[in-house]
């Protein structure tokens, strides 16, 4: 209420200041023209149009998208202050850009309080694949993969793909919904008789100790034929159902290891000399207990999720198909390209393993019973018992309760297979499967005034926003009974929701789309540069190539982001973690590239910082640092870009059609030892190119220091110098590695440059310094605006610049804590839905 | 849509039940039956980034110049094909392959470098007149001759789905808005093409398809009545919905009348179906192989293959030179950089790669000829040497021999004489009898391909 007021008085006082200052056509004659004509229209007029923009043809009309997109432009630049650009002669006076902003953001005002001609975004989307995997989890009780099966979703960097606009539908796509449908319904409702169950054994005995790693053992290299490294191969399983792996475990363990990261994986055999083979990870396991007291670890999954093995065709005859259960020993302490030292590695002692499916606690389980439940009325009144079946299977699947009428369309098809394929369970599964290739299910929900709510609308918003999926049963209890829209009640359940396991779902899809992570995972990394980065085969055909089957340092980049954005909402801290913090969310082998010491494990924790490791905040995460490099060197164009469009917000353009590329690119530099800030200099001397690249290169210059993988190098090989080339045998471990390295590079890098509109920076620590002090609204701002424009599934238009303003000056005044300001954005009318209404 | 009303003929057989619907429904329908008329076919494929010009970056080699061993032209002047080191894996299909120079789709223009390939296939004007994709050239063949085979298009690509506005990942387009996602699973492929009722028996399969075409009328209801509900704006989307399950209908009819036929007995030897991005060229050309076994059984007669797309920095294609030839940065840096070691060697494996392709149609016989003079085979890019650029396209035509086409030149559009690419379509067009009397921003046909 307090807030309300003072709001209302600020706005009063905005009014008054206004009430002196024309407005409407006289303010655009006496304060617009005259402005734009004295500092504008000479590079952007009839004559040239530098970016493509042109002010000499604007009138007072700021109605219409075109105008309002055209005018919100100009105010932004105005702004921040960005143009005129700095070296303009004559730069206009503050108090006449002030005049000149305050006359078009009132005018703005106007347009937007009066709604006139706005384009209402559709809201009637697909859900993405990501969404509805997650919501079919959530309807049946169990995950299932499902994705392989459906056309990828399209993707551009630094855009949400949740909008209309991305998510188009083709009779493909719906075929192959259909196909998972009835994969689904075949594994949540299950015949009625209890299957067979499925059970392998299979026991190690340490035997011939004398030479190389036991036949009982796991090492990270070295395993021998036999040991339960080559895993246990099994020939009978179910169709579908959960299965559990139990295995006997215990670690040895070299003086100062603390324990040893034990993966289970389940698919087709690894053992072979190919890259291409399916395999799904079932768990992992830390395992600390000596020999002396082996401990049962226990794993479980869905068998349909994992790869088979096709039996082969032996003599006319189709052998029975295959999965093995393959234990994996994940340690990685930096040293593992050193060679094969098996016997100073940890490593982990298998004495036996099980396999067992279906494993169920009831029968029919759960997932069953949730959907076919018991009932005398399935006896009774069979017709009756199928309605209700529908009516509580489709009331969830809609996210909202179930007409009639829908009931009985599902009951007519339910009527129309069950002759055909005789039992209940059979005529259910098929007629279910329809209900998810229902648009109600495959949409997200919208309000349409009779069947489904506003609250019902605002339930499923909510939780496809903070989980990905559809709302349990707590959102849907209080969307029936209205309540949803309270402050009190929604701010309740936003808390609860992001506590929620689910929440991580969304925290790593927002952040992967956001920080546009996906390239690192395929940039090539140069392995003469970096011989040491990922993890090679050491003998045998494949010598020397990627090894496959085991996650990299760069798998767990993409959580070192996502876990540490995740770790801030769980702390509500500033918005200003971002850009700095105190902590980093690391790993073992993750701590072991970055050089912090004292991190055990795979398990990620926040690990406390010191500066001498320059970590902290997202700017020297290695996911962003090689997606923007070019897998030799760092790029700082892309890395410029990344900061201006993730963190900063500006929409930065692709380069126009026709230029000339920057030939010598970083690479290539890199390479040849030279310094790419001298490269970039040159590129700036053509005109063409400098428009838009002075404005961009200042931006990736400090981060020069980190190099294509992600490490702090501030020292390269002097230019035009021959160095001499990484030799395997004298460089090949870690300290050798160091000592090479500290050889060849003796130059140190510049990264010194001034900001556009700025200081001049010196390094990381310059440039956060900066955006700390500088521009920490401007990065609020643009988080506000991703997570808005994520929760609700569209672009923000002018429309909304009102509201955004708003909940930023709040967050501003709370410290611009990110968890508050989740909640903000929910309670906020643009994402309730009643703005414009 | 067209067939209005054998569509509903149809329906009333199958809600008639049973047994009895499924063999005069076929004989009444006499255009199911297979066609003693030997097929025409066409695929159209692409790759990204341009291909090496270094003697003429914009796409027309200088003449002043002699022309490069490694340039993607085969021979710097127009007329009688010789070729060059980059070229070589045609010259044993000399009198297949034809060279067009100077050809582009202006609607392409203004996309940028980035993103002209989206508009390769369907020459649409996305930035002006038009916002959207329109038709691409397989389909408008699919929808006059499609219905003669089990499948009437195939859409295959190397990085599957569709992509979004400016980063394609299919050539193939329905219609404005309309992308259809390619496929880039060769197990999928195959299994989709060659084994569609997944193991069970064709009285199952008519069964279930019986079942499908029902359900999907009580969906129509069901989305309708949705529909209605809604406001406007929201109404286009679930209209993008109802036409998804009206081409499944067709697609169950279809379906239902190709159980009358037998599969096709397709050998899998040499086919190496779990192959993987780690292995461009065994992947590359198992993608191929898809092609061959899909025209050689009939099963369909036009296809588009995305060899790659631009955007691809998210994929394995990022790193297809670096598994080939060892170059130690990404494909894409090729077309940047342009280094002289790497450029023309990346174009030559795509060439042998091609070639691979058009050389088992060759050595296939079909009737009196073999199956490449009757396959209409279309391989470039959006992009000339500078990467950037979306003028003067690398235009690579093969086939068709015995469908009206003539080879063995390098043709030349150079200033005065440029026409648009979409002539060239419509001369493909016309060899796979689809009389269209223009396509896209055509102004007449190529008479030039023409024998």
């Amino acid at each position: 209420m307090i807030r309300r007021g003072l709001a209302l008085v600020a706005l009063l006082g905005c009014a008054l200041q206004l009430h002196a200052a024309p407005e409407g056509r006289a303010g655009f004659e006496s304060i617009a023209v005259p402005f734009f004509k004295s500092n504008c229209v000479k590079c952007h007029g009839s004559e040239k149009a530098k970016g493509q923009v042109t002010l000499h043809d604007l009138d007072d009309n700021l109605a219409g998208e075109r105008n309002l997109k055209r005018w919100e432009l100009i105010l932004d630049v105005l702004k921040a202050g960005e143009m005129p650009p700095e070296e303009a002669v004559n730069r206009p006076a503050k108090t006449e850009v002030a005049e000149v902003t305050q006359w078009i953001e009132s005018e703005l005002r106007k347009v937007v309080e009066q709604g006139r001609e706005e384009v209402v975004a559709p809201q009637v989307r697909r859900l993405t694949n990501f969404e509805y995997e997650n919501t079919i989890r959530d309807l049946i009780g169990f995950r299932l993969k499902l994705t392989d099966n459906l056309p990828k979703d399209p993707e551009k960097p630094y855009h949400f793909n949740n909008t209309a606009e991305f998510m188009l539908l083709g009779p493909e796509q719906v075929d192959r919904y259909l196909e998972n449908a009835r994969k689904v319904m075949a594994s949540a409702i299950v015949d009625p008789v209890e299957p067979e169950v499925h059970r392998v054994r299979r026991e190690w005995q340490s035997h011939g100790l004398d030479r190389g790693l036991g036949l009982d053992e796991v090492g990270v290299w070295g395993n021998r034929r036999h040991s339960p490294a080559h895993g246990m191969g099994l020939k009978s399983f179910p169709q579908t159902g959960d299965f559990v792996i139990r295995l006997q475990a215990s670690a040895i363990l070299p003086p100062g290891v603390k324990g040893v990261p034990l993966r289970v994986i389940l698919g087709q055999t690894i053992q072979l000399n190919s890259s291409t083979q399916r395999v799904e990870p079932v768990g992992d396991a830390y395992v600390v207990n000596s020999i002396d007291e082996p401990k049962v670890y226990e794993f479980r999954g869905r068998i349909e999720n994992f790869p088979l093995e096709r039996g082969r065709v032996v003599r006319g005859k189709r052998q029975p198909d295959s999965r093995v259960i393959t234990p994996q020993v994940l340690y990685d302490d930096g040293t593992l390209n050193d060679g094969n030292r098996n016997l100073i590695m940890p490593r982990v002692v298998i004495n036996w393993m099980e396999f067992e499916a279906p494993v169920a606690d009831v029968w029919p389980p759960e997932h069953h019973t949730r959907i076919l439940f018991d009932s005398p009325l399935r006896e009774k009144d069979p017709d009756a018992y199928v309605r209700e079946v529908i009516d509580r299977f489709v009331s969830r699947a809609f996210r909202r309760p179930a007409s009639k009428a829908e009931v009985d369309r599902f009951f007519r098809i339910y009527k129309l297979v069950n002759p055909e394929l005789k039992t209940m369970e059979a005529s259910m599964r098929e007629t279910l499967a329809t209900v998810l290739i229902s648009p109600q299910f495959l949409y997200h929900t919208v309000a349409d005034g009779k069947l489904t709510s506003h609250t019902d609308e605002l339930a499923s918003r909510l939780s496809y926003f903070l989980w990905g999926s559809m709302p349990d049963a707590a959102l849907l209890k209080l969307a029936a009974e209205g309540r949803l829209a309270e402050s009190e009640v929604m701010k309740k359940e936003v808390s609860r929701m992001l506590a929620d396991e689910r929440s991580k779902d969304f925290v790593r899809n927002f952040t992967m789309q956001w920080l546009s992570l996906a390239k690192m995972k395929t940039v090539p990394i140069n392995n003469q540069l970096f011989p040491r980065f990922l993890y090679y085969v050491s003998a045998g055909e494949r010598r020397g190539t990627e090894q496959p089957y085991r996650p990299t340092i760069r798998d767990y980049m993409l959580e070192e982001t996502t876990g540490y954005v995740a770790e801030l909402i769980r702390r509500n801290a500033s918005v200003a973690s971002l850009v700095d913090s105190d902590f980093a969310w690391l790993n073992q082998p993750l701590a072991a590239h970055y050089g912090v010491p004292g991190v055990d494990g795979n398990q990620f924790r926040a690990v406390s910082l010191k500066p001498e490791y320059r970590l902290g905040g997202l700017l020297t995460h290695g996911s962003m640092l090689i997606g923007n490099a070019t897998g030799s060197a760092p790029h700082p164009i892309y890395r410029a870009v990344w900061l201006r469009e993730a963190i900063l917000g500006d929409e930065v353009k692709p380069p126009p059609a026709d230029v000339p590329a920057l030939t010598d690119t970083a690479g290539e530099s890199a390479e040849k030892a030279l310094t790419i800030k001298d490269l970039l200099a040159r590129h700036r001397q053509k005109e063409s190119c400098n428009d838009c690249h002075a404005r961009l290169d200042p931006w990736g210059i400090p981060f020069e220091h980190y190099n294509a993988i992600g490490r702090y190098q501030p020292f390269v090989p002097k230019e035009g110098a021959r160095v001499s080339g990484f030799n395997e045998k004298a460089h090949g471990d870690l300290a050798g590695y160091a000592a090479y390295l500290r050889s060849i590079n003796t130059e140190k890098v510049e990264a010194v440059a001034r900001v556009p509109n700025g200081p001049e920076v010196e390094g990381m620590a310059g440039l956060k310094n900066y955006l700390l002090k500088h521009r920490k609204n401007d990065i609020a701002e643009n988080i506000l605006r991703r997570l808005l424009s994520y929760g609700i599934g569209r672009k923000l238009t002018t429309h909304d610049r009102f509201v955004v303003g708003e909940l930023i000056e709040d967050s501003a005044a709370n410290n611009y804590r990110l968890l508050d300001m989740i909640i903000a954005i929910c309670e906020s009318r643009v994402f309730s839905g009643t703005a414009g209404k | 849509m067209k067939p209005k009303t054998w569509h509903l003929n149809r329906r009333e057989m199958l809600k008639g039940g049973g047994v009895a619907l499924a063999l005069p429904f076929l004989n009444g329908m006499s255009w199911a039956a297979p066609s003693r008329v030997l097929p025409k076919r066409m695929l159209v494929s692409y790759f990204s980034y341009g291909a090496y010009m270094p003697n003429g970056p914009a796409g027309i080699p200088n003449p002043d110049k002699p022309h490069h061993d490694w340039s993607w032209w085969p021979c710097r002047d127009a007329g009688p094909l010789s070729f060059n080191q980059s070229s070589k894996p045609f010259e044993s299909l000399k009198d297949y392959v034809s060279y067009y120079r100077g050809l582009d789709h202006a609607g392409g223009w203004a996309l940028g470098g980035h993103s002209s390939g989206d508009v390769f296939a369907t020459g649409a004007d996305m930035v002006g007149s038009q916002k959207t994709n329109s038709i691409s050239i397989d389909q408008v063949a699919a929808n006059v001759h499609g219905h003669k085979t089990r499948f009437a298009s195939m859409v295959l690509g190397t990085e599957g789905g569709t992509g979004s506005y400016g980063r394609s990942k299919t050539l193939s387009h329905r219609g404005p808005g309309r992308p259809i996602p390619s496929m880039n699973k060769p197990q999928e492929i195959f299994n989709r093409l060659f084994k569609p009722y997944a193991g069970n028996g064709v009285e199952q399969v008519r069964a279930g398809l019986k079942r499908e075409a029902s359900i999907l009328d009580l969906l129509m209801d069901q989305s309708r009545s949705l529909k209605n509900r809604l406001g406007r704006e929201d109404q286009g989307k679930i209209e993008e919905y109802l036409e998804s399950i009206r081409a499944l209908e067709h697609r169950v009819e279809r379906t239902s009348r190709w159980t009358h036929q037998p599969l096709p007995d397709v050998d899998t030897k040499g086919l190496n179906l779990s192959v993987s991005h780690g292995d461009p060229e065994e992947y590359i050309r198992c993608m191929y192989d898809l092609v061959y076994l899909a025209f050689q059984t009939d099963t369909t007669r036009f296809a588009s293959l995305m060899l790659e797309s631009e955007n691809s920095s998210n994929s394995e294609l990022w790193n297809y030179a670096t598994y080939v030839l060892g170059y130690k940065g990404a494909t894409h840096d090729i077309a940047h950089k342009r280094p002289a070691d790497y450029s023309g060697q990346w174009d030559r494996w795509r060439a042998e790669q091609h070639a691979y392709f058009l050389q088992r149609l060759k050595d296939t016989p079909e009737a009196e000829g073999n199956m490449l003079d009757r396959t209409v085979v279309l391989w470039g890019s959006a992009h000339p040497h500078a990467s950037h650029s979306t003028k003067n396209y690398p235009i690579h035509l093969a086939g068709g021999n015995r469908l009206g086409l003539t080879h063995g030149q390098l043709h030349s559009f150079e200033g005065e004489k440029k026409v648009p690419l979409a002539n060239l379509f419509v001369s493909m067009l016309h060899a796979v009898d689809v009389p269209v009397k223009s396509f896209a921003d055509s102004t007449g046909s190529m008479p030039e391909a023409l024998a």
